[in-house]
């Protein structure tokens, strides 16, 4: 073994030659600059930034909080029960979707529920509720639909990669004594998976909340029509009443349900 | 043979949990008038609309193509600025680093009550602040770019080896010297796969910025959709699909090859 390196080699710093890094650097600086210049984000329109933002402010102080008991928090609950339906319907179509979707039980089907459920993600919510509005009606109900569908996806790929892990031990064990596949199903995936999945379907719940918080702006009920509309009239004091209690009810629910999430997951 | 005792089921809590969710959805559904007549009622102008969103107008596309790339740009400039501002509110709120429990505490909720606020929500307010436009846009998905990041990473920054930190203490190193040699190289791959993960978040956070005036291509959405124009509509919201998963799966592999 050759050890005649000298000293000054083996303290030189191993980051120093040009690697893939920092071209990727210099080309993620390069395209940083063309958007900015692109979009005219010119320096002077930055000094502005910080003097918009705090005239907006100084106007949000006092809250109209009788405004806020009154019209917002109502709101707030319409995005709640969106977001509750939503999850629930997501729910009960991504459970045997999950299952159908895992490589190791179904090879074959899991091909079709994963390109189903990557399409069914791309979609953004507001986009879905877009189409809803008009089928449906005005209304809580279409941004309920579109939160339910597009959430499928998720809860779909993420209960199938749950039920990949799975150890398949209780399953061959069912199917040796027997029972079939169907049965395998119910009584050696279901209670091993269900935990996990139920965690998610929680934390699905969580993102939906802010996902209907926004469905207001096309129509589609919840708290963002209220917000968009006090922010037209530049109602500030209004409009802050909202945002206070929008991140009061969403952390008191994050609170609860990273709670119970963490309950279930421990067992 | 002894059988061994069946599991026992905790009754009152199952029938609790479970008298708790019906009622929650029976309250909800009537709530936000979940009714089939209605649905049923509505299906004739359903059909009229999917009839006239389809075929999607193909002679709109090259009209698309400046705000698509106009949604792009905003995306870069929100991962770009809130992934670096996103390092220090990680190392903050990372409880084995952060200097004290005063900081450590009030950055952690700081960014808890960013996260809480959607991300058209901050677009509505830059939009009212800095005006309509792409710059209000750019604005919002940096805030949404550092709560997204700082939360994920500071996870991260919390689950190193706290060994060579410590190491770097021990031979006279400072609180900086500390983060930048000790903690943040351990956890440099996840910045990398996270920073990609909030882009991806960002493309479709940027396409929807729009609908509030905040730039990109939602903008041209919004005109269409309050104009009926349905089959325009069709056509955008195709360009976006194509376009987001494209984007996706490059940076999925580039976060694959990563990891």
């Amino acid at each position: 073994m050759s050890n005649n390196l000298s000293h000054a080699e083996l303290l030189k710093r191993p980051g120093n030659r040009i690697g893939f890094g920092t071209i990727a650097t210099f080309v993620i600086a390069a395209l940083f600059f063309v958007s900015l210049f692109a979009i005219g984000f010119t320096p002077e329109r930055m000094l502005e930034v910080p003097g918009g933002v705090a005239e907006v402010l100084s106007f949000f102080w006092p809250a109209d909080m009788a405004y806020g008991w009154e019209r917002v928090l109502p709101a707030i609950i319409e995005s709640i029960q969106i977001a509750w339906i939503g999850t629930i319907i997501a729910a009960i179509l991504s459970l045997p979707l999950a299952l159908f979707g895992a490589r190791t039980l179904f090879p074959r089907l899991a091909r079709v529920v994963k390109l189903i459920s990557a399409t069914a993600r791309a979609f953004p919510e507001i986009l879905l509720a877009i189409y809803f509005v008009p089928i449906v009606g005005l209304g809580a109900f279409a941004g309920a639909l579109a939160i339910g569908i597009s959430s499928v996806g998720m809860l779909t790929k993420l209960g199938a990669e749950v039920v990949d892990s799975l150890d398949f031990g209780t399953v061959e064990a069912v199917e040796a004594a027997g029972g079939s596949r169907i049965l395998a199903l119910r009584w050696a995936v279901l209670p091993a998976v269900l935990p996990e999945i139920i965690a998610h379907w929680l934390f699905r719940f969580e993102l939906n909340i802010r996902a209907s918080a926004v469905l207001g702006v096309v129509g589609a009920g919840g708290v963002g029509g209220v917000l968009l509309n006090t922010l037209r009239y530049r109602h500030f004091d209004k409009a802050a009443a909202v945002l206070i209690l929008t991140i009061l009810v969403v952390l008191a629910i994050d609170t609860v349900s990273g709670e119970i999430r963490r309950k279930i997951i421990r067992g | 043979m002894t059988m061994p005792a069946r599991p026992q089921r905790n009754w009152p809590l199952w029938i609790g949990v479970i008298a708790f969710l019906v009622a929650m959805t029976v309250w909800s559904a009537y709530g936000i008038g979940f009714s089939l007549v209605e649905i049923l009622c509505n299906i004739a102008g359903g059909t009229r609309l999917l009839e006239e969103s389809w075929p999607p107008d193909f002679g709109f596309l090259p009209r698309l193509a400046e705000p698509m790339l106009e949604t792009v740009f905003i995306a870069i400039i929100g991962t770009v600025v809130g992934g670096i501002l996103a390092i220090p509110m990680a190392v903050l709120a990372a409880r084995n680093l952060s200097p004290d429990k005063f900081t450590w505490f009030a950055d952690r909720n700081f960014m808890n009550i960013l996260r809480t606020l959607p991300d058209l929500f901050w677009a509505m307010l830059f939009a009212t602040a800095v005006g309509f436009g792409p710059v209000a846009g750019a604005l919002a998905l940096t805030v949404f770019t550092v709560a997204v990041i700082s939360k994920l990473w500071s996870e991260s920054l919390e689950s190193i080896d706290m060994g060579l930190p410590e190491a770097i203490r021990a031979v006279g190193g400072n609180w900086f010297q500390m983060i930048q040699f000790g903690a943040i190289p351990q956890a440099m791959q996840h910045y990398v796969s996270y920073a990609l993960y909030a882009f991806e978040l960002n493309i479709r956070a940027s396409v929807v910025l729009g609908l509030v005036g905040a730039g990109g291509i939602g903008m041209i959405l919004e005109t269409q959709r309050a104009n009926f124009e349905y089959e325009r509509v069709t056509m955008i919201i195709l360009a976006v699909l194509v376009a987001v998963l494209v984007i996706e799966e490059i940076s999925e592999s580039i976060r694959k090859r990563l990891t």
